[in-house]
């Protein structure tokens, strides 16, 4: 294809078209966004790049302001006293933007009708709580004389506002049957495929690119949901892998309990930093509200049984009940386990390693010390929480966020199923925890954090 | 692809991957790097994600020292197969000549061949062994000596990560074991080489002679087993002690010539064909494996330290600029002053204002209405009325959930000329997310000139202000 895509972004003044290239491009600095009309009074433009290559251009434009006049105005262009012929739509407003009224008056509007001819397309963004008015009706019949196809964008449609319906009825007779429904702050899932695709409908012969596009965004996606499953695999495996030796008086086990606690909790929010990074997550996004935390950290701790019970993990969760027999050595020891549960894992997870350090064990308990290592419950209730945290910011920036169903098949998995065998192999390497360091990083802890991120990510269904 | 810039350290392709390994694992520990410069290198190299990301790698790492780190592992690795051969070598050497002896004393062929080939055949059996088990440690004692060795050459802190990444980077593709194999095989060929040429110069300069000994097993079990054992360098071309020259050796040591010489190929075709040549071939296939799996061996993007790397690598757009400037100065309608000469009547003119059920509200004696300016043709007519007949007072209704436009501005500004006094009522201020707008519409009021309390959002106030007129006026 000799030259990429270029698409006008057009419409009333103060319809979300800033917010719209905003959305497309990735870029939350493009442009200026603001509440306020007539924000935006230049045209400025952004490449979409999938893979390094540039597929589409789009042009953010001033807002239309005054199309009543600006149409009485094109309407008026007559034909020149030799010609003789009525002009068509196309020739007026050329001609109109020879006139002086362009630069001056109109300059908003002749900016947009400049980028209207130099473009292939055009989506044209409506704020779907403003009624129909005669207006915009005369803007449709400008723009639609600019001769390429227009593509309405209904925006804020989930607004109980919102009258998608007069939308649709006033754009089909004005000849515009393909629209599309998309939130420009927050779409819906699928959303921007939808638009791709009404899009190509338009433009056919750039339907590869379009497509390019569409593929490339899913799979950056998916790249993403991947890496976060992964960052959520590694604490995993830090914590389970934890284990601290303390000798056996009370007191000493009450100092330790307390550092491994410390170390678990910050280990946790490394990993919540880490997600936030990876979904460009920043304190003062728009959308922090949706997000389970309370600047950036979890509100409840870690080791609270309050928070248990919040999540659906212990006691009350009935027919866990090997679960429950973990938690009650959890509310004693804040959580923590003296021996049992490491070493059941640590002789499941098998091989000459476990047989070493189970022969640690017993040496251990002869010199009368004990270890301590994180129970079970922590282990789900951090899988659980940090699933949790990984969909909300999935979610995020897209519409209709469901409810967080409290029966998720994935975290019920979690809270009642068995631990999976990759965190009870983790168990058996106290030198894979990076919580304690150095942390040994052998291939076989490589291979656990990808068996449990596979894990993760193919959680039973139903 | 292009990776190498001419001033920096020439790394291979695979020595890229290694040291963004490295440079992942310390970003992952000890928080992401100031990498503004390394990324715009990477965005104008341009190519694919893996080539943006070894190409930041590069630069950070040549910044860090890890690029340093690398190539003196690299440097040490060599120096460390060097020692390990050499010495290896002089142990196959030493060990041909302690196993033959001085020649004082007849040479007893099993312990001797037991000697050259034992321990060489036990650890070629754990190594298979180990192959077949699919253990992590495939790459034998000697390989992770050497890697041993090639980190703790030096102590500085790069070398850690270096290692740790080498590690890492190869676990999961299973190409250490292949790497390492390649250097244990090759040590061992080169301690059983030695060996050979250990054999060659002490049989070429000494005299040997030749037995078995044993105490409770037959004779024929030697012939046998001495025919079996020298059946595979037979295939070579070695001689082999004939049955009656192996049986006489049990009983004294053979002086005659034919059958030294035949012993002599006889143990050293045992040690070529059972030492050299399986070494040999095991170290060239896993040398073979490891370089076809290393042109293959790409890093994992989708690893969390990769990942965030994504958006500033591979950004999903750029920005053009502005290509059509503001021009700055926005002219606007005005409101004219008040002016005189109206009739006296009070006008209520609405605008744009769709589906108000209680439109228009009970108006105050002597007040009319004007309808609902929507349209070119409502506008026209409109501005005709009131041009035909200005009011004294005329209040112009908008819809406040809307946003204020140069259009409507501009249509107040005529509408108020055509009046001695006129003000805006904004209606449905009161509703929800009227907030913001209702507070542009005082703006854009005020910009056109029409002062704040010339616009108001109570109907009750406004027609109040209408139905005044008559009063002032009489």
């Amino acid at each position: 294809m000799a030259r990429s895509l270029r698409i006008a972004v057009v419409g009333h003044t103060n319809t979300g078209k800033t917010s719209l290239l905003r959305t497309l491009t990735r870029d939350t600095g493009f442009g200026e966004v603001s509440s306020r009309p007539s924000t935006t009074r230049h045209v400025e433009g952004a490449r979409l790049l999938a893979d390094g290559e540039v597929l589409v251009e789009l042009y953010d434009t001033p807002g239309l302001e005054d199309p009543i006049a600006l149409l009485e105005r094109v309407e008026a262009i007559e034909a020149d006293a030799g010609e003789d012929k009525r002009l068509d739509g196309f020739t007026r407003i050329e001609r109109f933007l020879q006139t002086p009224v362009a630069g001056r008056r109109f300059e908003q509007e002749a900016k947009v009708l400049r980028q209207m001819l130099a473009s292939d397309a055009a989506f044209y963004v409506v704020d779907a709580r403003d009624p129909v008015l005669a207006k915009h009706r005369d803007e449709l019949a400008i723009l639609a004389n600019c001769a390429i196809p227009l593509l309405p964008v209904l925006n804020f449609v989930l607004d109980p506002a919102a009258d998608e319906s007069s939308w649709r009825e006033a754009l089909a007779r004005l000849g515009l049957h393909a629209v599309v429904r998309f939130d420009t702050v927050a779409p819906e899932r699928g959303g921007e495929r939808r638009l791709y695709e009404k899009l190509a409908t338009l433009v056919d012969e750039h339907r590869p690119a379009l497509e390019r596009l569409v593929a490339s965004r899913e799979r950056e996606a998916q790249a993403r949901h991947a890496a976060g499953l992964r960052v959520l695999a590694e604490l995993l495996v830090d914590v389970a892998a934890a284990r601290a030796t303390v000798a056996a008086d009370p007191e000493s086990i009450r100092a330790a309990v307390a550092e491994l606690h410390e170390k678990v909790r910050r280990r946790e929010q490394v990993g919540v930093d880490a997600l936030l990074t990876l979904y460009r997550f920043r304190r003062d996004d728009v959308d922090a509200a949706a997000l389970p935390l309370l600047d950036g950290r979890w509100e409840n701790d870690l080791f609270n049984p309050e928070t248990f019970r919040a999540m659906g993990i212990g006691l009350g969760t009935g027919a866990a009940a090997g679960a429950a027999a973990g938690v009650g050595i959890d509310l004693m020891l804040g959580g923590l386990t003296l021996g049992t549960a490491a070493l059941l894992g640590a002789i499941a997870g098998g091989g000459w390693q476990a047989m070493r350090q189970f022969g640690d064990r017993v040496v251990e308990r002869l010199r009368g010390q004990r270890e301590l290592s994180v129970d079970d419950g922590i282990l789900r209730l951090l899988a659980v929480r940090q699933m949790r945290l990984l969909r909300a910011l999935e979610a995020r920036g897209h519409a209709a966020i469901a409810p967080i169903r409290l029966v998720d098949p994935a975290e019920k998995q979690w809270r009642e199923g068995p631990i999976p065998e990759p965190l009870l192999r983790a168990r058996a390497h106290s030198d894979w925890s990076a919580l304690f360091e150095p942390r040994a990083d052998g291939p076989g802890r490589e291979e656990t954090v990808t068996a449990l991120a596979e894990r993760l990510a193919n959680a039973p269904e139903g | 692809m292009i990776l190498h810039s001419p001033d920096s350290l020439r790394l291979s392709s695979f020595e890229l991957r290694w040291l963004a390994e490295a440079l992942r694992r310390r970003e992952e520990r000890s928080g992401p790097l100031e990498d503004r410069e390394a990324v715009a290198a990477a965005c104008t190299a341009g190519g694919g994600l893996e080539a943006r990301v070894l190409r930041r790698a590069q630069v950070l790492g040549e910044r860090e020292g890890l690029a340093a780190g690398v190539t003196s592992w690299v440097g040490r690795a060599r120096l460390a197969t060097l020692l390990l051969g050499a010495l290896a070598l002089a142990s196959g050497f030493g060990a041909a000549v302690a196993v033959l002896g001085d020649g004082t004393r007849a040479v007893n062929v099993v312990w001797a061949l037991g000697g050259l080939l034992g321990i060489h055949l036990l650890s070629l059996l754990l190594w298979l062994a180990g192959l077949g088990l699919g253990g992590r440690d495939g790459g034998g004692l000697l390989g992770r000596a050497w890697l041993g060795l090639s980190s703790r050459l030096s102590g500085a802190r790069e070398t850690v990560d270096v290692t740790q990444a080498l590690v890492g980077l190869l676990g999961p593709p299973r190409l250490l074991r292949w790497w390492l194999g390649a250097v244990t095989h090759g040590v061992w060929l080169a301690a059983l080489a030695g060996a050979v040429v250990g054999l060659i110069v002490t049989l070429a300069t000494r005299r040997y002679g030749f037995v078995w000994e044993t105490t409770i097993l037959p004779a024929d079990a030697f012939v046998r087993a001495v025919r079996l054992v020298g059946g595979l360098p037979a295939q070579f071309g070695f001689a082999m002690p004939d049955a009656e020259a192996v049986r006489a050796s049990g009983d004294a040591v053979q002086s005659g010539e034919a059958a030294r010489i035949a012993w002599s190929s006889w143990l050293l075709g045992c040690v070529v064909a059972y030492g050299v040549v399986p070494r040999l071939f095991l170290a060239s296939v896993c040398f073979g494996l490891w370089r076809s799996g290393r042109s293959r061996l790409r890093i994992d993007v989708a690893l969390p330290g990769y990942a965030v790397l994504v958006p500033r690598l591979m950004p999903a757009s750029e920005r053009i600029g502005v290509t059509d400037a503001d021009p700055g100065r926005m002219p606007g309608p005005h409101v004219e002053g008040r002016r005189s000469g109206g009739t006296g009547r009070a006008m209520l003119v609405a605008l744009e204002l769709a589906g108000q059920a209680d439109w228009p509200p009970p108006l105050p004696p002597g007040a009319s209405d004007a309808g609902v300016v929507d349209s070119r043709e409502d506008r026209k007519q409109a501005v005709a009325a009131l041009r035909a007949d200005p009011p004294a007072r005329l209040l112009v209704a908008c819809d406040a959930r809307q946003s204020p436009d140069r259009g409507s501005l501009e249509l107040i500004a005529e509408l108020s000329r055509h009046a001695n006094d006129s003000r805006v009522l904004l209606v449905g201020a009161g509703q929800m997310d009227a907030g913001d707008r209702r507070q542009h519409w005082r703006d854009g009021l005020r910009g056109i000139g029409m002062a704040s309390e010339r616009v108001d959002d109570n109907p009750a106030r406004a027609l109040a202000w209408l139905g005044a007129t008559e009063r002032e006026d009489g």
